[in-house]
């Protein structure tokens, strides 16, 4: 502990190691991967997202729901996301290729919305989800026939109705 | 503390005798009391948003509905201001005044470091008015827009470069724990917070290499600058106040290169089940048990040293060991959780619960904010060569923040362990694990108003020290 060089080499070594050997060596492993057919000539997914829902993923990060809501299905032996209906197969980083910031969350104090427009029935629904009680009431306008959408509000129900992770993936296959 | 109530005279008396400062200190006093008083603010702020936040979960509708207040942008900003404003501030302050102490170092370019000071909180007001207006990022402690990054990353060398600068040009070559511990902390945090930045916001990597660089940021954040600093504190204050060696020094090395060693390597342990490899899972769980290591060392020499002697009742009479060495036990419980919760099993039932909040406040306010509390308590009446002005307000502080934040972890850990539990029976519908879980969003608007007063009643004492001494302290320093 006498030699200073030392003890800076050591610690520059303990930022170096973990970010040479688990970053980037993830990004080696990951920078890669595109998007993938779920059978071969078919389709690739993950499908681009809509223009009006980029627009909307913008007011989901800007509202913050990322600190109540994740977007991520555990496998099977973890959790009981898939049992709870939150997607039938586990998520894997494919699914994120597209995304310019990952909005994978790490708290759900609200459901998990990996695969919300799945279960979303219907745009009402989706409006009455975004609304949380009063809390979102900002995001309408009062008009003749009730509360009409802002263009946010509009925006932002697109992006959810967008987000599904219900296609077969190289890594994670849907059952038949 | 029963002795000073005995003799009506408040807390940390300064020495006797000469009055004056001296030079190394004279040189800090300024520079420590602007982050100091700027550490104070921001904890208050902090302290408010956490009460705001906490209702607006405790009753999602009717509370501050608008769309500055929205919980993800409080929660967020209070997030910012607690960690960046008020735990940054605090051992910005702490680790130069440490460093001066162990190194018999002076600070001659003290502007230097006040302008660090001015342009680290001048850049946090703005990054937190962003995310207020909604021009947030979506990663935790990260959430500022990106120009800040590089501005903070500035005004920390500016802060917190000193302490490297003292060990290499320290007259002799013996050197202390504390001093490893600073030096490390400082150096670590900003070259990890650039490369995050870069991975994260400048130059996004891959998709979920992201949440990768995220979570190794994050504990590189609140282990190694917050834990490293305040584990400083802890190896100076405990032998100085207790007037004897730490026990079972010869491991302090080894705890210090392993923590280090190791710290870097749990980030991926909070990413269990995560779309990321399997592989980098695993040694996120390796590198969360191998960090057994340094705490168990810490715990024998931290609780070695308090158990000698009636250490503990002499702690518990003091008022910095009694801050200090709460945060401790705090530390050591906290590593235990964290291995123990690495484990797969434990932590499917616990992911995305209240529990990592319970653990992070562990880290955060257990650890670290009680410990810079007992070193304001040490520092404070020297720098300002006068005393704590109410006794009362030290006793309200101490019992307001150590119940708030008991209560408060507790709450958060059980609940989220029993939360996880129903969860993971998928039979137990979702709308009735929330309902379980709502005493917590009580419980935390009430710890939070707890947190404020103990806050208030530390922020009046300090200020009310601090502009009381400003006159007089200046006069005799001339004489």
């Amino acid at each position: 502990m006498k030699n200073t060089k030392l003890l800076i080499a050591g610690v520059f070594l303990t930022v170096a190691l973990p970010f040479g050997a688990l970053l980037l060596s993830s990004q080696a492993q990951l920078g890669s991967l595109g998007r993938a057919p779920a059978e071969e000539g078919g389709p690739l997914f993950p499908p681009r997202t809509p223009g009006l829902a980029v627009q909307g993923r913008a007011v989901y990060v800007s509202l913050g729901c990322v600190s109540c809501h994740t977007q991520q299905v555990r496998p099977a032996g973890q959790g009981s996301d898939i049992a709870r209906g939150y997607g039938e197969r586990p998520s894997v980083a494919r699914d994120y290729v597209l995304q310019p910031d990952v909005l994978l969350g790490d708290r759900r104090i609200g459901p998990d919305l990996a695969n919300y427009g799945v279960r979303a029935k219907s745009i009402a629904d989706v409006h009455v989800a975004i609304h949380h009680g009063k809390a979102f009431a900002f995001l309408y306008e009062s008009g003749a026939k009730g509360e009409i959408p802002s263009e946010r509000a509009a925006s932002l129900a697109a992006y959810l109705q967008s987000l599904r992770q219900d296609y077969s993936s190289p890594e994670a296959k849907l059952k038949q | 503390m029963s002795q000073d109530n005995h003799s009506a005279r408040p807390q940390g008396r300064p020495p006797e005798g000469d009055s004056r400062l001296s030079r190394v200190e004279a040189q800090l006093r300024s520079p420590f009391l602007f982050f100091f008083v700027s550490a104070l603010i921001w904890l208050l702020a902090s302290s408010v948003l956490a009460l705001i936040s906490a209702f607006k979960l405790q009753a999602a509708a009717g509370v501050l509905d608008c769309e500055i207040f929205t919980y993800g942008r409080v929660s967020a900003a209070q997030h910012n201001l607690f960690i960046y404003g008020w735990g940054f501030n605090a051992f910005f302050a702490v680790n130069l005044w440490l460093t001066s102490q162990l190194g018999r170092f002076e600070l001659r370019n003290a502007w230097l470091v006040t302008l660090g000071a001015v342009v680290w909180n001048l850049t946090l007001t703005y990054g937190v008015l962003r995310i207020f207006a909604g021009d947030m990022n979506s990663f935790s402690l990260l959430e500022m827009p990106r120009g800040v990054g590089p501005v903070l990353a500035v005004a920390f060398l500016l802060a917190a470069f000193w302490p490297i600068v003292a060990y290499a040009r320290r007259p002799t070559g013996h050197s202390f724990a504390s001093q490893w511990f600073i030096v490390g902390a400082s150096f670590v945090f900003p070259l990890t917070y650039l490369l995050t930045q870069l991975l994260v916001l400048w130059n996004p990597a891959s998709g979920v290499v992201q949440a990768l660089a995220h979570s190794w940021f994050i504990q590189n954040l609140l282990l190694l600058w917050l834990g490293g600093s305040a584990l400083a504190s802890v190896y100076y204050f405990l032998p100085k106040v207790l007037g004897r060696n730490i026990t079972g020094y010869y491991l302090a090395s080894v705890a210090f290169w392993t923590f280090f060693l190791f710290a870097g390597w749990t980030g991926s342990a909070s990413l269990l089940g995560s779309p990321i490899p399997l592989w980098v899972q695993s040694v996120g769980v390796v590198g969360a048990a191998m960090l057994l290591v340094p705490i168990i060392i810490t715990a024998i020499n931290f609780h070695g040293t308090l158990s000698v002697d009636g250490g503990w009742s002499r702690a518990w009479n003091s008022t910095t060991l009694r801050f200090v060495s709460f945060g401790a036990v705090a530390f050591t419980i906290a590593g235990f959780l964290n291995a123990f919760f690495s484990f797969r099993g434990y932590n499917a039932v616990v992911r995305f619960t209240s529990f990592g909040a319970g653990q992070e406040q562990l880290l955060t306010y257990a650890f670290a904010s009680m410990v810079i509390f007992g070193a304001a308590y040490f520092i404070l009446p020297r720098l300002t060569g006068s005393l704590w002005p109410s006794a009362k307000l030290v006793h309200l502080h101490f019992w307001a923040t150590a119940l708030a934040a008991v209560g408060s972890i507790a709450a958060a850990l059980t609940v989220g362990w029993q939360s996880g539990k129903q969860l993971a029976d998928a039979s137990v519908p979702y709308a009735k694990v929330l309902a379980a879980s709502s005493g917590l969003a009580t419980a935390s608007v009430l710890f939070a108003i707890l947190f404020l007063v103990g806050h208030v009643a530390f922020a009046l004492n300090a200020f009310g020290m601090i502009l009381k001494s400003s006159a007089p302290a200046a006069e005799s320093r001339h004489d």
